[in-house]
């Protein structure tokens, strides 16, 4: 249950993700869901994918979270784009 | 016929290393030069800074990048772009560089560019001093962008920026946050040369396609949005060849 999880609330993890040292993610959204906050978006590395997880319970013990971030694909195109 | 590979946001540290070189390894084969829309690394620290030359340096062609806002979090992006010159890497801020690429002349002009919105939403150099400063900055910074695409003589002009020119490739990011993500005066500059192409980054839930009023070609190239390691792109073509299939 996570019954203090208001607008406020949600500003408050949004600027933690963006403003802690250890995270500086401006692209990941929040859900709010009936009983947990949903994490979306993609980062990196699991690392850090995990670290914002790890931030988030650690600052707001009381937020019940669900973790749908994603780690962007870094693989070489197959494709070219002409221009014109 | 010139081919860029482009991509922004990469945001590298200690714990990317080694991700991209997979595909940068097959970089030379596609593609005539890299060029990288901003947000080099996660905080903009000189330790950063190192990694990013580790991965984006020695890739076989010329790398071209602008910096972005994470790249001045740390307030050290002198010292960023100086550990990118020195691993050859050329930083564009305001200035320009030219290309010898198979006879072309390929010229790019690049800025990390601002905030401030597009027409019907913009912001106004008006009231409170923070306000004159923040729309101010992006006037002097599109200002550099438009004099430095008018002064290159080239077969081919890219503009290269990190925040947006157009709303289009926006689409996906919540409305209330368009004025953070770019400026339509940076668009008014890329419209005052004849610019063939512009690239941007910053917008990771954006999009990737648009045009400039103007009717210059506008890519994301932001990497979640191109969710792979860079696009290419191919200009003056008279043909496409390369193992890569047109789409």
């Amino acid at each position: 249950m996570t019954p203090q999880l208001d607008e406020y609330r949600e500003a408050e993890i949004q600027r933690l993700l963006t403003e802690h040292g250890a995270i500086a993610e401006q692209g990941i959204t929040l859900q709010r869901r009936e009983h947990l906050l949903v994490l979306g978006g993609e980062v990196e590395s699991a690392e850090r994918r995990d670290e914002i997880c790890r931030q988030i319970t650690a600052n707001f013990p009381d937020v019940e979270i669900a973790c749908d971030i994603g780690i962007v694909r870094a693989a070489a195109p197959s494709e070219v784009e002409e221009i014109s | 016929m010139i081919r860029i590979a482009a991509v922004g946001d990469v945001h590298v540290d200690k714990d990317v290393l080694g991700r991209f070189r997979p595909a940068l390894e097959e970089l030379p084969a596609v593609a005539d030069a890299l060029l990288i829309a901003g947000d080099l690394t996660r905080h903009g620290t000189v330790e950063e800074a190192k990694c990013m030359a580790t991965e984006f340096g020695d890739v076989g062609v010329p790398v071209v990048v602008v910096l972005g806002n994470h790249d001045h979090q740390s307030d050290q992006q002198d010292a960023v772009s100086d550990v990118l010159r020195e691993a050859g890497i050329t930083v564009l801020e305001g200035d320009t560089t030219v290309l010898e690429l198979h006879g072309h002349r390929l010229g790019i002009a690049g800025v990390k560019g601002f905030g401030g919105g597009f027409a019907g939403a913009c912001a106004s150099k008006f009231g409170e001093r923070e306000m004159k400063t923040f729309v101010g900055t992006t006037e002097a910074i599109a200002d550099r962008l438009g004099a430095a695409l008018r002064g290159l003589e080239c077969d081919a002009l890219v503009a290269l920026t990190h925040y947006s020119p157009v709303p289009e490739t926006l689409a996906g990011e919540p409305l209330e946050i368009y004025p953070f993500l770019g400026s339509y005066l940076l668009a008014q500059a890329i419209d005052s040369a004849p610019t063939a192409l512009a690239l941007h980054g910053h917008a990771h839930h954006g999009s990737e396609r648009g045009r400039t009023p103007g009717g210059v070609p506008v890519r994301n190239v932001a990497h979640p949005v191109i969710k792979q390691a860079y696009n290419v792109y191919q200009l003056l073509s008279e043909d496409v060849d390369a193992g890569l299939a047109s789409v």
